[in-house]
């Protein structure tokens, strides 16, 4: 605990395309939540793309050769240990990626190939630990941390909290998952639970917190994704939630447009708000709504957090 | 005798007789639905060789028939057609007239890889998925799904940039799809973008045409990655025998 502590309190941030894009506020929350905390984040230097589902379709190694020139660089060019990805689908490719690279030596030759031809140093594996924000926040100042250092509490905010598919599956390449107490469970999350408790948020008993939102086929089946959001959104609600809490850009992205392709193209109307942890986070510290991007948001919730002392 | 799981038959193999005596007996009515008696002989015998040389499909000759796939697929819950087990099971069969028949909703695997998750066989039908619908494609069977258009116009970008943005890869999909960008929900969904964020920083967010983002020194990446993706892929035509077949229709044509 300690040890990741101190290892956690600077990393080498990967914020990912999305994070430049349609993930714009979560890009900019993270960075603020981590001022906020005292953590350092340095940006991963002239970084590329992880390859996300899309390459990996085209062809798997190259996803992997992508994700490790990634890691190379934290590793060979900034002498930096770990690395920490707020997006799902770059986490997630990165920890692939370390995983093929230890278990299928096919992998590593491509891999070495290809970074000897573009001319950087071949990753080896070991040289970085990858980690999710959800990670960085709960080691380096935890529950108790938190809890001392809320200024607005989020009380009588109701949530969901969804952490969709590649944040967990599959299990092979999270060993550090379902390892006992205090780990992350791959069939039941809770760290973004645990935070959001901590910041005093009411969590609602929530049972599609790895559901699918679709994201893969988002614009090209888009009746399979509203569908599959469309579930996701009105369980939230029947649940109580008043808010959905997301820790992946394209989780976010996905449910907040679906959303609206629901309301627009199937006539259902939910209206949920949807909110990223680390913009609740934020606010619980004492940042304003927009200083966390909150108006960046398509699903809108200004007028549901002032009326709760929040933003 | 009646058959009570008929949804487990497709309807065209059954057969019901409004009037049919057997051996003297007059079975008409309830006793009268039988079904079709069926030959399978167009086997396919390099089917599972073939999906297997293709990524994703290598561990298919695991799978044991569980159902585990099936049970646990977030497809298949709204489409009870859409059956990994199935497939995986024609395909090791190599019953592929039969596989045929779904040819057109197999690319519609989401990759949430519940079912790799569920599979006590470590064979990733998520990946079998993949490799089958790209099987399809590649002999022909289907044209080239939107995913598949998605996948590539994303690969080319990070090829040639080194990075993906996203408002240029939506672009360029609806334009190779031949759809329109201004859908009535993508407008309102701007429209409601509007209300609390200044115009800059939405076209900063979403269309950042201007400021296309790049990694610098990417050019001999993007070499390296080409030429490894081609020779991929001829070796995938070696193994589904399309350079067989491309060899003998030159010849044929230059003859
Ligand atoms: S997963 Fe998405 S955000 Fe992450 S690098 Fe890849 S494209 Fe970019
Ligand atoms: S929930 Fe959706 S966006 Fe999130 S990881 Fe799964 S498919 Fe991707
Ligand atoms: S879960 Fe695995 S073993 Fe079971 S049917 Fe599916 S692929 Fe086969
Ligand atoms: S990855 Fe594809 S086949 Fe597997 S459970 Fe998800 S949708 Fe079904």
């Amino acid at each position: 605990m300690t040890a990741k502590k101190e290892k956690y309190k600077k990393v080498a941030y990967y914020p990912g395309c999305a994070l430049e894009g349609t993930g714009h506020a979560y890009n900019r929350s993270t960075k603020e939540v981590g001022k906020a905390l005292g953590l350092d984040l340095v940006e991963v230097k002239n970084w590329n793309c992880c390859g996300a589902m899309e390459v990996k379709n085209v062809d798997p190694k190259i996803q992997t050769y992508l994700s490790s020139r990634v890691m190379s660089v934290a590793a060979n060019e900034m002498d930096m240990d770990v690395v920490m990805a707020p997006c799902n689908g770059c986490y997630h490719n990165l920890k692939k990626a370390e995983y093929d690279l230890k278990n299928d030596s096919e992998s590593a030759k491509v891999v070495d190939r290809l970074s000897k031809k573009a001319g950087h140093k071949t990753y080896e594996t070991g040289q970085v630990e990858t980690i999710h924000a959800l990670d960085w926040i709960r080691e380096t100042i935890g529950e108790d941390g938190l809890k001392e250092r809320v200024k607005n509490s989020l009380s009588g905010i109701k949530i969901a909290n969804y952490y969709g598919c590649m944040y967990t599956r599959p299990r092979h390449i999270f060993p550090e998952k379902d390892a006992g107490p205090g780990s992350e469970s791959t069939s039941k999350p809770h760290f973004m639970d645990d935070l959001l408790a901590a910041a005093g948020a009411e969590n609602v008993d929530f049972p599609l917190k790895t559901a699918c939102c679709g994201g893969a086929h988002t614009l090209s089946d888009s009746d399979t994704s509203t569908k599959l959001v469309l579930n996701i959104l009105k369980t939230a609600k029947l649940a109580g939630a008043d808010v959905i809490a997301t820790e992946c850009p394209t989780c976010h992205s996905g449910l907040e447009m679906h959303q609206i392709r629901a309301e627009k193209n199937f006539g259902e109307k939910v209206e949920i708000k949807i909110l990223y942890f680390t913009q609740l986070l934020g606010m619980a510290l004492g940042l304003k709504a927009r200083k966390v991007g909150v108006h960046e948001n398509i699903s809108d919730s200004i007028g549901f957090l002032k009326e709760r002392g929040l933003g | 005798m009646p058959i009570h799981e008929k949804s487990l038959i497709r309807p065209e193999n059954l057969k019901t007789h409004d009037k049919l005596v057997l051996d003297g007996i007059d079975v008409s009515g309830h006793w009268s639905t039988f079904i079709e008696t069926r030959v399978v002989s167009d086997y396919n015998e390099a089917l599972e060789e073939e999906i297997s040389a293709l990524p994703g499909g290598e561990y298919i000759h695991r799978c044991w028939q569980c159902g585990s796939c099936t049970n646990s697929c977030t497809v298949h819950a709204i489409n009870p057609d859409f059956n990994p087990r199935f497939w995986i099971y024609l395909i090791r069969m190599g019953m592929e007239s039969e596989l045929l028949r779904d040819k057109d909703i197999i690319w519609q695997c989401v990759s949430c890889n519940k079912c790799t998750y569920a599979c006590p066989r470590d064979v990733v039908p998520e990946g079998v998925m993949k490799a089958t619908a790209h099987w399809l494609e590649r002999k022909g069977h289907t044209p080239k799904s939107p995913s598949t258009h998605f996948d590539e116009v994303f690969t080319e970008q990070v090829i040639a940039t080194g990075k993906i943005e996203e408002s240029r890869t939506i672009r360029r999909f609806f334009k190779r799809t031949n759809q329109g960008l201004m859908q009535s929900w993508m407008v309102e969904m701007v429209k409601r973008m509007l209300r609390h964020l200044p115009i800059g920083l939405l076209s900063r967010m979403g269309l950042a045409t201007f400021i296309a983002p790049r990694t610098s020194n990417w050019s001999s990446a993007a070499s390296a990655i080409q030429e490894y993706i081609d020779e991929q892929h001829d070796k995938q035509d070696k193994a589904l025998s399309l350079s067989e077949l491309i060899d003998v229709a030159q010849k044929d044509a230059a003859a």
